[in-house]
């Protein structure tokens, strides 16, 4: 039987499995395999493990998730309340950096793993390993130094102080959320995860101008992917596009895999790669949940068709909200699956 | 004063989201006699709505830009408005916030820079609004329009958020009199999602957020 881990690394290498790589991030919907509210769900890392297991096993798609929420990622650093909701995505509500002062005053941990707030993240990473490790990759979230400002003091606040605000602060802040970010990779990388997704709304033009982007995105980027290493790292724009910066980004990191935006017109990215990486194209998550299973296949058809010609290519979703109904992700899996079958031949 | 040729260079530096030219320009033009009502009318609204229309064509259009643009609008028209001869007429009262169990506040700032040039009183309710604060707000203020920004799936198809302040208006007769629009991340996926939530309109981006305000408050009926 062929596994998620064989269909992956056969995609990254152009070759042919039984069918394409098919990534289906579910994360609260853990809460409810086990019949527990998010937040007790999210309080122990065996929990998350063991939801992840067995959504992978009911669904069959090829990855899971150590990810427990994005706002992780503030308790790191300070943040000491997350606002949990009964049906949705956990927000950090406090902030870790109120004004200009707090930046110098922001630690970064000196060894991540070793941090409480990692404390059941590894745990949960640590049974992912030992019961599916090798056979289905194992993502982990990470989010790059320029977007990390938004979980520590909000987007408003960082938008101002990205664009209108004093020069010096704005370094400083972006060179602590540097070294935080290169630890938490490695951290993670060191703990046995497999897929890195570099998570940058700011890589992206839909956030901002492309002159914004090759005068301070990217050299952050660069320097960020140059000193933690490009190995099993995913380019993200957080569900925004990234066609326009694919190829500047392939060429000044050396990053082998890009997850476009549900916008993302998936010919074009195929075109801009040219085979020189693999590409991840994504369903509308936000419209599943009211589409009909009928229109799930015809959109997942027409994904895959215009992805899979000439293969390195993976279907997958962004981060499935939970109102999602269940016969919806199995239909849009059930299609992803049939079309993005590789029996009978080489996709190239 | 001639204005084509300032509303040239108001809108470049508006494109350029430089707000130091774009003040510059607005000062030096007040100081060789200018009237602060016909820059807002005949170059900041006209420069706002061209900076929009220019980087859609060619593309550009993205969230920087639409945020700069309107913090520039703001800050322009904030410093305009004590120069007005007479006070200007409020087009239109309009709340805003986002919804029960919404913390983001990016998207109702740049609504609110965006209405401020046209003469539409906004008041800000902040993060975390309930439903019923959202119409005690709006009839206490005889607001025409309740403007409900929610970043996140859950909280724009919530049951305590738009849907909820839809059933109070119904409830409390105030449908024809307090019109509701939303806008967040959510709708830019889903374009039929604010009629599932029960709103009367929605937008994608500040500017489209005026002209829907605008239409919503012609048509609520008059406190």
């Amino acid at each position: 039987m062929v596994t998620g881990m064989q269909r992956l690394s056969a995609a990254f290498d152009g070759a042919a499995v039984d069918r394409i790589p098919v990534f289906c991030n579910l994360l609260d919907q853990g809460a409810g395999e086990l019949n527990l509210r998010l937040e007790e769900y999210y309080s122990h890392g065996e929990r998350v493990a063991e939801a992840q297991i067995r959504m992978r096993e009911k669904y069959g798609h090829d990855n899971v998730w150590c990810l427990f929420y994005v706002g992780k990622e503030a308790e790191f650093l300070g943040c000491r309340k997350i606002l949990f909701a009964e049906n949705g995505p956990p927000n950090v509500e406090d902030w870790v950096i109120n004004s200009l002062e707090d930046i110098p005053r922001l630690e970064i941990p000196e060894d991540v793993s070793a941090h409480p707030a990692f404390e059941e993240t590894l745990k949960c990473l640590s049974i992912l390993r030992r019961e599916i490790g090798g056979k289905y990759p194992i993502c982990a979230y990470i989010t790059a130094s320029m977007a990390l400002p938004a979980l520590l003091m909000g987007m408003e606040r960082w938008m101002d102080l990205l664009f209108l605000g004093p020069a010096g602060a704005r370094e400083e802040l972006l060179s602590r959320c540097h070294e935080f970010f290169v630890k938490e990779l490695t951290a993670y990388r060191e703990a046995g995860a497999d897929v890195l997704i570099y998570s940058n709304p700011f890589g992206s033009t839909d956030i901002v101008p492309m002159g914004f982007f090759q005068e301070c995105s990217l050299p952050w980027i660069e320097k960020d992917i140059r000193a933690a290493g490009p190995a099993g790292v995913v380019y993200y724009g957080g569900t925004a596009r990234i066609n326009p910066v694919m190829a500047t980004v392939f060429e000044r990191t050396g990053i082998k895999g890009y997850y476009m935006g549900p916008f993302d017109r998936v010919r074009e990215g195929k075109e801009i790669l040219a085979g020189r990486a693999l590409a991840c194209a994504t369903i509308n998550d936000i419209a599943l949940i009211d589409w009909s299973p009928e229109e799930i296949r015809m959109q997942v058809r027409k994904i895959i068709q215009a992805g899979l010609p000439g293969g390195k290519f993976l279907f997958g979703t962004c981060v499935m909200p939970l109102d999602i109904p269940e016969p919806n992700i199995r239909a849009m899996l059930e299609a992803a699956f049939e079309f993005g079958s590789l029996e009978g031949g080489n996709p190239s | 004063m001639n204005l084509p040729p300032l509303l040239s260079l108001f809108s470049e530096a508006l494109f350029d989201t430089d707000r130091d030219r774009a003040l510059q320009l607005v000062r030096d033009a007040i100081h060789q006699g200018a009237a602060a009502e016909e820059l807002i009318f005949e170059v900041v609204i006209p420069a706002l709505e061209k900076c929009v229309t220019d980087l859609e064509e060619c593309e550009e259009l993205n969230l920087a830009q639409h945020f700069l643009t309107s913090q520039i609008a703001a800050d322009v028209t904030e410093e305009l408005l004590p120069r007005f001869r007479v006070a200007p007429e409020t087009v239109g009262r309009v709340v805003i916030g986002s919804p029960h169990g919404d913390l983001h506040t990016l998207g109702k700032r740049i609504v609110v820079g965006c209405l401020r040039p046209r003469m539409i009183e906004c008041a800000d309710l902040g993060v975390n609004v309930s439903a019923e604060r959202f119409v005690e707000e709006a009839e206490n203020r005889r607001a025409s329009v309740i403007a409900i920004s929610a970043m996140m799936v859950h909280t724009a198809r919530s049951e305590k958020g738009c849907l909820k302040v839809r059933d109070i208006l119904r409830e409390r007769g105030l449908e024809d009199r307090i019109k509701v629009i939303i806008g967040g991340a959510p709708f830019r996926f889903d374009d039929q999602l604010h009629q599932r939530v029960g709103a009367d309109g929605w937008a994608p981006d500040g500017i489209q957020a005026v002209k829907a305000i605008s239409r919503l408050i012609r048509e609520a009926r008059p406190w």
